[in-house]
């Protein structure tokens, strides 16, 4: 069955069970960044329970009648179970939303399509010559009435984008991942001259020594990894709902102090750190897509660095199958009055999900940085070859 | 309490309302919460014949003919956008005055200018049609159209029609494609 833009049906007149089916939705857009997601609504059209909004940082509703699941064939999906759904939810909306620059009228061929196992059972097909300027959208909606769930091919959207989206649902936007812990207000950086010069080590085994300038404290040492997503495009809010080529990439370090105290800071286990108080190493963020324009930031407290001995910046891939080349992931250092540093992870190690990027070393008080980009098994095996000593046990974030 | 009809469904309006003479016809649809073009929806009113067909064109009651030639008929005025709480436009009927060839009052919506603007009935949410006796502001019936929309441009909320000597309203909800044009057209309105 074909659904135009607008029409209604029931789904037991789609699905013969009535019940469970998975929404297949595939959007021809070169040069766009989609982000999809389901939104499950009270009566008033409300997302008055913000667990039902099912996207990547989400894949999963509370009961389980929602999940992440796509279709062959198709970009994303939702696997569907209505009798899971508590009878709060009614409505589901299936949406999506431009990150970045712009607007729906420049996709090419689109569709949401009702698949009863692996057959279409009816699909809702769209083009960019359906809409104008804007850059969310909600595709297709499933609701119930008078006790009968039914859908709706809907095909309209917003100027505003997500956020406008978001409002239309009751809710507000964060500006970063949800899932994320808010970001403590990070220190001011003393005003630097601008220095337009990179130092990029390219060779392992490099180093270079930033020199501690007069008496005066380091300030802040930003660790900044940026990474792409698999896709090759840079991923944004809701991404990720491509099933098994979702990636987390982290940040992380192992720190050791001058007063011999060892441990670790990332965000598997919520070990963030602290700025302010030992270790004086935070992370600010967990981006958890490479959604996160500024990526994810380690801080190291300069002012504090001659309580630090060493530290160990290593990036892992917590979730998704490694694929560093895709990846694409860049460190990069930066400490106030000197060049940025960058290391790019270019030599890959795919079976590995482990990468020690870099070693800070406090040689009598200034900081030496040596690439390392060396893969590892997991944080043992890293922790092993740096001789940290620490005892790993496998963590979580959720 | 007033009656609330599904497809299909019709009441007698002299027997719910006894004596009712002044009678609002009210439409309602919600104006679109996204963005695009407003749909602009226009509510029509033809008075036809047993056979179906207006006596003349003058029967016809729309944005650009708003009262019949005897004043049985009053369109209250065209809303552009749909915004605002309760009816968005509505039609003025005063039952003795309609002539008597004229058996029924059928009631139509359009979307204007629906083909070009990509527009269909499907896309427009909380439509319905409700009775109100003006003399004491009771509705009588009500008919929610909210699941029986089309992918069409023209709309038959309902129609009050005569029956054995009383009014009647029928709950009707048919959809027609090619918009007040081609439903002008099928009640004998020289368009």
């Amino acid at each position: 069955m074909n659904l135009s833009r607008g029409q209604r049906a029931k789904i037991a007149d789609l699905i013969p069970n009535g019940q469970r089916f998975t929404l297949g939705v595939s959007i021809d857009a070169p040069g766009l960044i989609l982000d999809f997601a389901c939104f499950g609504l009270d009566a008033g059209g409300r997302l008055a329970d913000e667990r039902y909004m099912t996207f990547f940082n989400q894949p999963t509703s509370p009961c389980g009648g929602v999940a992440l699941s796509v279709p062959a064939g198709d970009r994303a999906g939702f696997a569907v179970d209505l009798g899971r759904l508590p009878t709060s939810i009614e409505r589901l909306t299936v949406t999506v939303a431009i990150d970045g620059a712009g607007t729906m009228s420049r996709i090419g061929r689109g569709h949401v399509r009702f698949m009863d196992g692996t057959s279409e059972a009816g699909c809702f097909e769209f083009s960019g010559a359906d809409f104008a300027e804007e850059r969310a959208l909600m595709l297709l909606e499933i609701y119930r009435k008078d006790g009968v769930w039914r859908t709706c091919a809907l095909g309209q959207g917003f100027n505003g984008g997500l956020a406008a989206l978001v409002a239309h649902f009751g809710g507000t936007v964060a500006t970063e991942t949800q899932a994320a812990p808010p970001p403590p207000a990070p220190p001011k950086l003393q005003p630097s001259p601008v220095n337009l010069s990179k130092i990029t080590l390219e060779k392992r085994g490099n180093s270079v020594s930033l020199q501690k300038q007069f008496n005066a404290a380091h300030g802040e040492i930003l660790i900044n990894l940026k990474w792409r997503s698999v896709s090759g495009a840079k991923k944004g809010f809701l991404s990720g709902l491509m099933g098994n080529n979702r990636t987390d990439l982290d940040v992380g370090c192992l720190y050791e102090l001058a007063n011999g105290d060892k441990s670790a800071v990332q965000a598997l286990g919520n070990t963030f750190g602290d700025y302010y108080r030992a270790p004086y190493i935070a992370l600010d963020a967990d981006d958890r897509t490479g959604s996160s324009a500024g990526g994810e930031n380690l801080r190291i407290n300069g002012e504090h660095w001659d309580q630090i001995k060493r530290v160990l910046v290593y990036a892992f891939i917590y979730e998704g199958a490694p694929n560093w080349a895709e990846a694409e992931a860049l460190i990069t250092l930066k400490t106030p009055g000197q060049p940025e540093i960058e290391v790019r992870l270019d030599s890959h190690r795919n079976d590995r999900p482990m990468c020690a990027i870099a070693l800070l070393e406090n040689q009598g008080g200034a900081v030496k940085i040596t690439k390392l980009v060396d893969y590892h098994r997991g944080h043992l095996d890293m922790d092993q070859a740096h001789h940290w000593g620490l005892d790993w046990v496998r963590g979580s974030k959720d | 309490m007033a009656i609330s009809l599904n497809k299909g469904g019709n009441v007698n309006l002299s027997k719910e309302a006894p004596n009712l003479e002044n009678v609002l016809v009210g439409l309602g649809w919600d104006a679109r919460a996204t963005d695009g073009q407003d749909f602009d929806l226009d509510a029509s009113l033809f008075m036809v014949k047993d056979d179906g067909k207006v006596p003349s064109d003058a029967y016809f009651i729309f944005y650009n003919q708003p009262k019949s030639p005897e004043g049985a008929i009053e369109h209250t005025g065209d809303n552009r956008t749909g915004a605002g709480e309760g009816d968005d436009e509505s039609v003025h009927v005063t039952l003795s005055k309609v002539p008597a060839e004229v058996q029924r009052l059928v009631i139509v919506v359009t979307i204007h200018d629906a083909d070009a603007r990509r527009q269909n009935f499907g896309q427009v949410s909380n439509a319905f049609v409700r009775i109100v006796n003006r003399d004491n502001n009771q509705e009588v019936v009500r008919f929610d159209l909210s699941e029986d929309y089309s992918t069409e441009t023209a709309m038959i909320f309902g129609e009050i029609y005569r029956h054995s000597g009383d009014w009647k309203f029928r709950a009707v909800g048919q959809g027609y494609s090619g918009g007040l044009r081609a439903l002008a057209l099928q009640h004998g309105v020289n368009v």
